[in-house]
């Protein structure tokens, strides 16, 4: 039998510029990492955000086939049906479902879409879909109060992350990942394992929170702010967190760093409904006198083709006849209409009139397969640089505010990976071309395991 | 094993003077229970009297012998698992609390309305009459009611749609446990899915 062991340290919205470049020699348990293995940049899903993305590296399987395009979706094509995706959205099976079936041991901590837990051969503890610590968010059930006496509370996530008391949250954040390390360390310890991986969301929430103090590039920057070391001082303490871990381990075990995308600075937010509204397309019974949420109730479908919605990337919805209840657009026109609307989403240009470069995505040209309801066209502003905004009544239809509160950066295209196999090492290559599908395939490989005919991904190696 | 408390069955008592909403508020509630996966039965006053307390009247010895005989069905059904919904206008506290005793498993619902709306309404044309000296012993009229002092769940059938009050009753129920609270199609109580959009909306998510 097999003595392999396959460690996956998950860091969301890690991102590349700092670790293989900026930072590189600053951060030294991950620079022996990629000296010794293989490392590079990993591209994410299209939307690139933390749902579909991590599952679609525990399955390696698109968007599409998956069925959801990011954390809320249609769940028919009426206004107002949504579902949230969380694990019981997913219906593929995870790369620890995979090692179950085969008898290997998994420890899952707080990979994004593990909650509600579902049973595994193993333990997991659910992520920051989780209501709150009442909730039953670990398997087996017992293992919560396990976890309260001896290490302490679980912390779901961040409370109070629209706070402009910044050095109030990153002490949350470190609080938050101090906690989550406790765990690992913990989990590593007491319970047999094959296959361990945890996330960890800390990277995420400090760069949408300070990115501005660090990046010289952001237009709020301002240099020898007293933040401006925050980011690098987290990567840091991160680092060392991480060398924790790996003197805990023989070359039995394969790690794997890895993050669902990176992270760049956010130059603004385009009102996406009011630009709708602006373009003729949307219509609502009343505007407000300052920027609200958009909500169903005021939105007249009878004079309304489309609407949108906010998030770090804007989804585009069309009300069509037949499909919608109350839809204003032939189905004739269904085509016509979207190619009209991504090239006046392409031609967005910012308050000096330059083009921000914005992308809008077809899914069934972006996925092979387009399950559940997709919307009709996904929407990168400025290809990530800036935000969407739903909400109405802006002045403009950009803003360099945003609608939810303060957040200073958006997501990048590409995460990255560092793959350290001490029986194999990689010698520092860097490898290019990899995607999120491609972990499942390696760890699977790994550990010695055949991989499932329907994995969309390649082994790296 | 310790059977859990949503696995086991119970008794939902209505009680209240005639036509303020014990069979129509009962009927939506039962509804409401089997499309929450529960085996209901009704026990309506009105039903009873046609079959189980066929031939009884309105003294109080012929009401406690009813009151008594629904409870004790109630009861048969409530421990082996299925929901018992009691409506009658059961006007006397002692024998209610009896079936309380009884059953163990037991919400009371007090359907309550203004006389001078039930003598308004009077769906059954028996206010009149009884106000008329053509019946007798007619609760609330020349017979008398003791409303709960304590029950689970009180609904004014002036001030509010019969849907509102069945909303109540479940409501009650899920929160003493014998009903798991709905779920969305996420899985989640609704209360828990606004915490979580909150905090996605928190974090910019949405």
């Amino acid at each position: 039998m097999s003595d392999r062991r396959f460690l996956i340290i998950g860091l969301d919205c890690f991102t590349p510029q700092f670790v293989f470049g900026r930072w590189r020699d600053k951060l030294p348990n991950l620079k022996s990492l990629m000296e010794k293995g293989l490392w590079g940049e990993l591209e994410s899903t299209i939307p690139a955000i933390t749902v579909p993305a991590w599952m679609s590296m525990m399955t390696s399987k698109n968007p599409g086939k998956l069925g959801f395009y990011g954390f809320r979706n249609r769940a028919n094509y009426s206004y107002d049906e949504m579902f949230y995706a969380n694990s019981l959205a997913v219906k593929e099976p995870t790369v620890w479902d995979v090692l179950s079936q085969a008898g290997k041991q998994s420890v899952v901590v707080s990979v994004p879409q593990t909650y509600p837990p579902k049973p595994v051969n193993g333990s997991l503890i659910g992520c920051f879909l989780t209501p709150d610590t009442d909730s039953e968010f670990t398997y087996p059930p017992e293992l919560k109060d396990e976890l309260w006496k001896n290490v302490g509370e679980y912390i779901i996530d961040v409370k109070d992350f629209r706070t402009e008391d910044k050095v109030q949250l990153i002490r949350q954040i470190y609080q938050m990942t101090s906690r989550r390390f406790a765990t690992v360390r913990y989990l590593m310890d007491n319970k047999p394992w094959d296959f361990f991986m945890f996330v960890e969301m800390g990277p995420d929430r400090i760069h949408h929170g300070m990115w501005k103090f660090v990046d010289p590039e952001h237009p709020k920057y301002q240099p020898g702010n007293r933040f401006e070391n925050s980011i690098l001082n987290y990567y840091q303490y991160l680092d060392e967190e991480i060398g924790t871990l790996l003197e805990k381990l023989g070359d039995e075990t394969i790690v794997l760093v890895v993050s669902d995308h990176g992270a760049k600075k956010m130059d603004g937010g385009i009102c996406f409904n009011d630009w709708l509204i602006r373009e003729g397309y949307l219509s609502v019974k009343e505007m407000p006198d300052e920027p609200k949420p958009l909500k169903n109730e005021n939105i007249d479908w009878s004079k309304t083709k489309v609407w949108g919605s906010g998030g770090y990337y804007g989804r585009l919805f069309l009300n069509v006849k037949g499909r919608e209840p109350d839809g204003q657009i032939d189905p004739a026109d269904y085509e016509s209409l979207r190619d009209e609307l991504v090239a006046k989403i392409e031609a967005l240009t910012d308050p000096e009139g330059r083009n921000i470069g914005s992308k809008a995505f077809k899914p069934e040209e972006t996925y092979p397969v387009v399950n559940g309801i997709a919307p009709d066209l996904i929407v990168y502003f400025g290809d990530l640089n800036w935000r969407s905004l739903g909400s109405v009544g802006n002045p403009e239809i950009w803003s360099f505010e945003n609608d939810t509160g303060p957040d200073d950066a958006n997501h990048a295209q590409h995460g990255l990976f560092i793959l350290y196999d001490p029986r194999n090492p990689g010698n520092g290559r860097e490898y290019k071309g990899a995607h999120v599908m491609d972990v499942a395939p390696t760890v699977l490989n790994g550990l010695g395991e055949d991989i499932p005919a329907d994995f969309e991904g390649k082994i790296i190696k | 094993m310790t059977q859990k408390k949503t696995e086991r069955g119970f008794t939902v008592w209505f009680t209240g003077l005639s036509g303020a909403g014990k069979t129509t508020v009962s009927q939506l509630v039962a509804k409401k229970l089997i499309e929450r996966g529960k085996k209901v039965e009704v026990l309506d006053g009105d039903m009873v009297r046609q079959n189980l307390s066929k031939g009884l009247g309105f003294s109080k010895e012929d009401r406690d012998i009813n009151i008594r005989r629904i409870g004790f069905v109630c009861h048969l059904l409530s421990r082996n698992g299925i929901v018992a919904v009691g409506a009658a206008i059961s006007p006397y506290k002692a024998i209610r609390d009896e079936n309380r005793k009884l059953i163990g498993d037991f919400i009371e619902v007090y359907a309550r309305c203004p006389m001078e709306i039930l003598v308004e309404r009077d769906a059954k044309g028996l206010y009149k009459k009884a106000l008329a000296g053509e019946i007798k012993n007619f609760t609330g009229v020349d017979d008398p009611y003791e409303p709960p002092e304590n029950p689970e769940v009180v609904f004014d059938s002036d001030k509010e749609p019969p849907e509102e009050s069945a909303r109540k009753v479940i409501a009650k129920i899920e929160e003493l446990g014998y009903l798991e609270p709905e779920k969305t199609p996420s899985g989640y109580t609704k209360e828990e899915e606004e915490k979580v959009n909150e905090r996605l909306k928190a974090l910019g998510y949405l």
